[in-house]
Parts: C-alpha cells; structure tokens; sequence
C-alpha cells in the first residue's frame, strides 16, 4: 500500500472557451511576453500548475493524451514552410513546459505520459515511486479542431494540478492511497479522474492493471 | 521618410512574432533584436527566417547565419538587400 | 533527482536494437570500422527539397505508408519479448517514443488516406506496436524528446527496484518522417553538413535517424547492472541550455559521486548531436564531472534517434563491451572542444562501466550508469 497526501488542488474546465479568450484570462499569471506563444493546453496547465508553486525540489509528473494538437494540427498546414514555433509547440510535453519556462523554473524529474489507456494509473505509480518530497501532479487536454473531426484530439478542454505529499501538513485537501490488487484488470481513464477531482468526489476502486485507488477528501 | 525596406521588416517582426503592445514604429532600426527590449529569442529569429525566405526569396543555411542575419534591422536590410532578388524588395 | 541502486540493484537482463547498421552488434562492427549510414536525402521525401543527412531502415522510404513500414522491422526486433506475458500487472511494459506515429499523421494530411490515422496518435500507434506483438495492455507510454527512452528506463528500473514488477520490458522506437525532418530543417540544425560531433568548427548539423531498442530489465540475470540514474529539466529554454552548464552538472553530479565511490573507471558515450553550443558544453562538462574519462558519441554515423537514442545507444555500449572495443566518435575530427573526446576506437577491457547520456529539448538531461561484471 502507498499513501500520499493531497495538499492543493487545482482544476479548470473551461468548456468551449477559445484559446484567444483563455489567453486573455489567464496571462496575467505569466511573466509579461511569455504569454505569447503559449497555446491553450500551456496557459491552462501552466495556470493550475503555478498555484502549487512549484519550487526547485518539486518532481513534475504530466499526463496528456493528445497533448498539443491545435499547434500539431498548425503545424502540417504551415508546410511546405514548416513554421519552427510549431514545431517546437506541437513536440509532447510541451504544454507542462511552456509555463515552466515562461517562470524560469527547473524541475529535477520531470515524467511526461501520453496516450489513454492506463495513463491515470501508471502516472500516479510514477508520482509515487519519485523519491521527491512533493510531487506535482498534473495534466489536461485542449479540444482540437479538425484532427478532433478526424477522431485524434480531445473532445473537451480541462487541466488539473495535485501537490502530493509524503507526510500530512495543515491544511491537507485528501489522501490517496494504492494497493495492489490482482484482480484489478480495468482502468480509470483521465477524464473520470478529472471529474473525481473537479467534483472533490471520493472514490474507491479499479486504478490499473494490478492496483486499486481509493480517494477521500476533506482532512485526515 | 522610412526606407520602405526597413519599414517593413518591422512590420514582419511585429506580425510574425504576434509582439502584442509593440507597433512597427516603435523597433530601433540599430538596437539588436536578439536579447534586448523586444526579448525575442532564437525561435523568434528562426520564425523570421522561415518568412523572410519565403518573402524575399532569399536563403538562410544554418542557425549561425540565422543570427548573423538578425544582428538588428538595419543588418538584416544590409542582409536581404545582398541576397534577394532586387525585384522582390519594396519599393 | 538521481536514482541510485544502492539497495535494490536492478540488472539488464536483455537489450538489443535495430538501425539502418543492422542489429546491435553489426551496429558496433559497423561503428568499428568507421563507416557512416547517414546519406543526402531530401527533406520533404517525395516531394523533394533540400538534401539533408538522415539514416533510414534499408527500404523504408521517408513518406509513410499504411500501415507503417517500420513494423516488420519493430516485430522482427521485439520477437525475442514477444506474446501475452508482457503487458500484465507484474509484467508492465514502457513504450518510448518522441514521434510514435507523426509520420502517419503527415501522410494523411498529404494523401487524404483515412488508414494513416489508424497510428497517429501516441496511444493508436501504440496500440497497435502492442497487438501486433500479442502483449497484454498494462503499458505506459512516455514521450519526452529525447530522453523519451531514459524516462522509460527510470521507472521501469523503479518498478522493479520497489518490488511492485518482477521484470519490466521498455521498449523506444522512432522512424523519421517529412514532419520532424521538415520541423529540424526549420530549426537550421538539419542542413546540408553531415554532423561531426563534438568537433569546433564555424557551423553545426544534425543528422537524424531511424532507431528501435528494447531492454529487459529485472532484480536478476544478465552481466549488466544498473548502478544508477539520473534526470534534471532546465527549464532555461525550448531550444539552449543555461550557458553556464549548470544543467549538465545537476545530472551528472550524482554520477560522478556514485562512479568515484566505487573506484570505477569508466568511458562515456554522450549526446553529441553535432549542434555547436550544445556539444561544447555538454563536452566540457563530462570532462570536469568524470576526469579522464574518453567520451564518444555515434551520431555522426547514425543520426540522431530522437526519442530511441538513449535506449538505442545503450543496446550499442553493450554490444560495444561484449566486442571489447568502443567505437570513436565516427564523423568527427580535431579540434574537439575537449581532449576527452575518442574520435578513434579503443579497448575497453580495463573499464568497468559506462556512463550513457542523453539531452533533451527544454533542457532535459538523462544519465545511466551501466557496469559490466
């Protein structure tokens, strides 16, 4: 079994929001200028992350599926005069990175998941196994447009951020705990785990293959 | 009067690399681009190369000549000038 | 952050590779001798442009087809780690990539055929590596540029260490494509020169290759034991390092401690991209972190492997201590920004380890301390 405590917690589920208005809503969180080539995905995932305050001893683990598919979809149209800023944009994980940067804040371990399946449960067990002292927890999607169409972007926008801890301080939000479990086959996809954390629902059950998660709010 | 050049390779600048709050006019033709009030940076110049080639029909061939081009306007100027096409240049 | 195995040694039980060389050991053989898979192609494949070095899988062509042709190559690979008992709880497997399936995703855009989409996507692509070879569907997948591989390898090593895996398959593949051919010529790293790592000269270039590795890792088994990792993310820049250096130091610097502590005599295999700035510091810095130390590096050969380099250079460096030599920084010549830097092969019978390394866009670091028994 291993526990971990959940000091902040972070989400925002801007619905059909366009990144234009995102931007305009959340630069004033970013250094002046960085804001400018930040993509949805980063200004959200840079926005719930900086409310953990992340500090040069914090581990970062990141979890995307589709990563960044408006500037991955910018990018084919901009060939045959490939634009560099996409390119770079578009290369997974960018959306954790462009806040860092943007803040100038180095991150000794940095773990970037992509892909569906087990992605909840195999980046938690990363989270877990970092031997950091905190832990920053956090991911999203930004909705696509024509690769979405296409069935290869997310449907929804959101972003989430979790402070993990080893040791309850005031002020906990909840606590987490995995236990293995081999008759656990099913997984818990990203998007119900988004909602287990922007409706503070407790959960009990299925994480991934070999693992069970349960989650309580409120404090210990 | 602004050399129609330089005129509008500030335009570019602001355009290309979305400077918000920042007009044309307000681009020293001397100060270095790079690492100075506009704090653009080396992607900033590789996002110029890739639109000043396709405008000027000119060639940049490596990320070394990509910062010698980009010292300041009045260098890049001095950079097309010597490499486009004089057909391809405002007049 | 270092993970040393100081409690819980974790072993390579099985590696191998694939590049357009051959496997691992007519890899090194080739690196041997000297010789340079790199050749002028055109970027943007089919439709031409500028001829760039890259380094493909024999046959493959740089525009994907449906499905991709790089998965005869991936299945023959992994035949050895193949079937239904990996991917389970006790069994997970780490899949590694920084392009996983872009390729197809540019051809669809060209094309208009539905059937590339099939792999487009990190989870699609991989998905699909999974069915086709008969795993189970406990797999994570790590995309973190180029030290996508090194991540995989942490965890995996983690899972075992922990007792929560009995062994752990991490799997890296990257395949060139007009996407990340065409997004590198954007860079102006990938131009015209073939790269030469390490070396001073007035420009830098890149070459890019394909590449496709696995390993096996477990508490027992093998003659290679992994004596520790290490990660560090700058976060200084997308595209440069801190001019100082100080991101390389924060990741070797629990390398190095570790290496001295045990009295190890170790040779490097580095990043060496053949980028100018880069090369100059992470060169500088090994040498001041691992004194005496010859460094080498085979992108001059083989190209850049993106995501698969740290996996792929690793399955090298064994194959390279089984042959007893190592190969030279192959593509390279004097001056060097540091004296450390082998541009010919040399005997590693005396040395007891090797320190394998990686950087990454963003400023990423990724190092592995690999000893042979």
């Amino acid at each position: 079994m291993i526990e971990r405590f959940i000091q902040i917690v972070k989400t925002d589920a801007p619905g059909a929001e366009e990144a234009s208005a995102t931007r305009e809503r959340l630069k004033g969180g970013f250094p002046p200028g960085a804001a400018r080539r930040m993509t949805q995905l980063g200004m959200l995932i840079g926005s719930v992350l900086g409310a953990m305050e992340p500090t040069a001893a914090d581990a970062v683990v990141y979890l995307s599926e589709f990563g960044e598919s408006r500037a991955l979809e910018s990018f084919l149209e901009s060939f045959p005069g490939a634009s560099p800023t996409l390119f770079q944009t578009s290369i997974h994980p960018s959306g954790v990175q462009q806040g860092l940067i943007g803040r100038q804040r180095s991150v000794p371990e940095l773990f970037p998941f992509a892909g569906a399946g087990g992605i909840v449960g195999q980046a938690l067990l990363a989270a877990l196994l970092s031997p950091a002292q905190r832990v920053l927890f956090c991911g999203g999607e930004e909705r696509g447009s024509r690769l979405r169409e296409l069935g290869v972007a997310s449907e929804r926008t959101f972003a989430f951020a979790l402070a993990l801890t080893r040791e309850a301080a005031p002020g906990v939000a909840g606590r987490l705990v995995l236990s293995p479990d081999d008759n656990v086959v099913s997984k818990l996809s990203l998007s119900e785990w988004f909602g287990i954390l922007d409706q503070r629902r407790d959960y009990r059950g299925p994480l991934v293959d070999g693992f069970s998660l349960q989650l309580t709010w409120g404090p210990t | 009067m602004a050399d129609p050049l330089t005129f509008r390779l500030k335009n570019i600048i602001v355009e290309t690399l979305h400077l918000e709050g920042i007009k044309p006019e307000d681009i020293k033709d001397d100060e270095p681009l790079m690492g100075s009030g506009l704090a653009l940076d080396s992607i900033d110049a590789l996002e110029l190369v890739v639109k000043l080639e396709k405008e000027f029909g000119i060639k940049i061939g490596s990320s070394e000549e990509s910062r010698q081009a980009l010292s300041s306007v009045t260098g890049l100027a001095a950079f097309i000038r010597q490499r486009a096409d004089q057909s391809r240049l405002p007049s | 952050m270092p993970f040393l195995a100081d409690q819980v040694p974790v072993r390579v039980v099985d590696c191998g590779c694939v590049t357009p060389l051959g496997d691992a050991a007519k890899t090194c053989a080739a690196l041997l001798r000297g010789e340079r898979a790199l050749q002028r192609i055109p970027v943007a494949g089919g439709e031409g442009g500028d001829r760039v070095p890259m380094a493909m899988l024999p046959g493959r062509a740089l525009d994907e087809t449906s499905p991709p042709a790089w998965g005869a190559v991936v299945k023959k690979l992994f035949a050895p780690v193949s079937g239904p008992a990996w991917g389970t709880a006790r069994r997970p497997i780490f899949i590694t990539s920084s392009n996983f399936g872009v390729g197809s995703l540019y051809a669809y855009r060209k094309t208009g055929d539905a059937g590339h989409l099939t792999y487009g996507t990190p989870f699609a692509c991989a998905d699909w590596l999974r069915r086709e070879q008969g795993w189970g569907d406990n797999f994570s997948i790590f995309s973190h540029a180029c030290v996508s591989s090194h991540l995989g390898l942490v965890q995996a090593a983690r899972m075992v260490a922990a007792g929560l895996a009995e062994q752990a398959l991490v799997v890296a593949f990257d395949f060139i494509s007009p996407f990340v051919a065409g997004g590198f010529h954007a860079l102006k790293i990938l131009n015209a020169d073939f790269p030469s790592p390490y070396m001073n000269r007035a420009t830098g270039s890149i070459g890019l290759g394909d590449g496709a590795a696995y390993a096996v890792l477990a508490r027992e088994g093998g003659d290679f034991k992994i004596l520790g990792q290490s990660l560090h993310n700058e976060m200084y820049h997308f595209t440069a390092n801190q001019p100082d250096g100080a991101g390389f130091d924060a990741c070797l610097a629990p390398l190095a401690e570790k290496a001295k502590s045990q009295g190890l005599r170790l040779w490097l295999k580095g990043h060496g991209t053949g980028t100018l700035e880069a090369g100059r510091l992470e060169s500088t810095r090994l040498a001041e972190a691992f004194p005496g130390a010859p460094l080498v590096g085979w992108k001059g050969s083989l190209g850049h492997t993106l995501g698969s380099c740290g996996l792929v250079e690793l399955a090298l460096a064994i194959a390279a201590f089984r042959a007893g030599r190592t190969p030279g920084t192959v593509g390279s010549a004097t001056p060097t920004f540091a004296p450390a830097v082998a541009l010919e092969p040399f005997s590693n019978r005396e040395f007891d380890a090797v320190l394998c390394s990686s950087n990454a866009f963003g400023g990423a670091h990724a190092g592995l301390l690999l000893a042979h028994d």
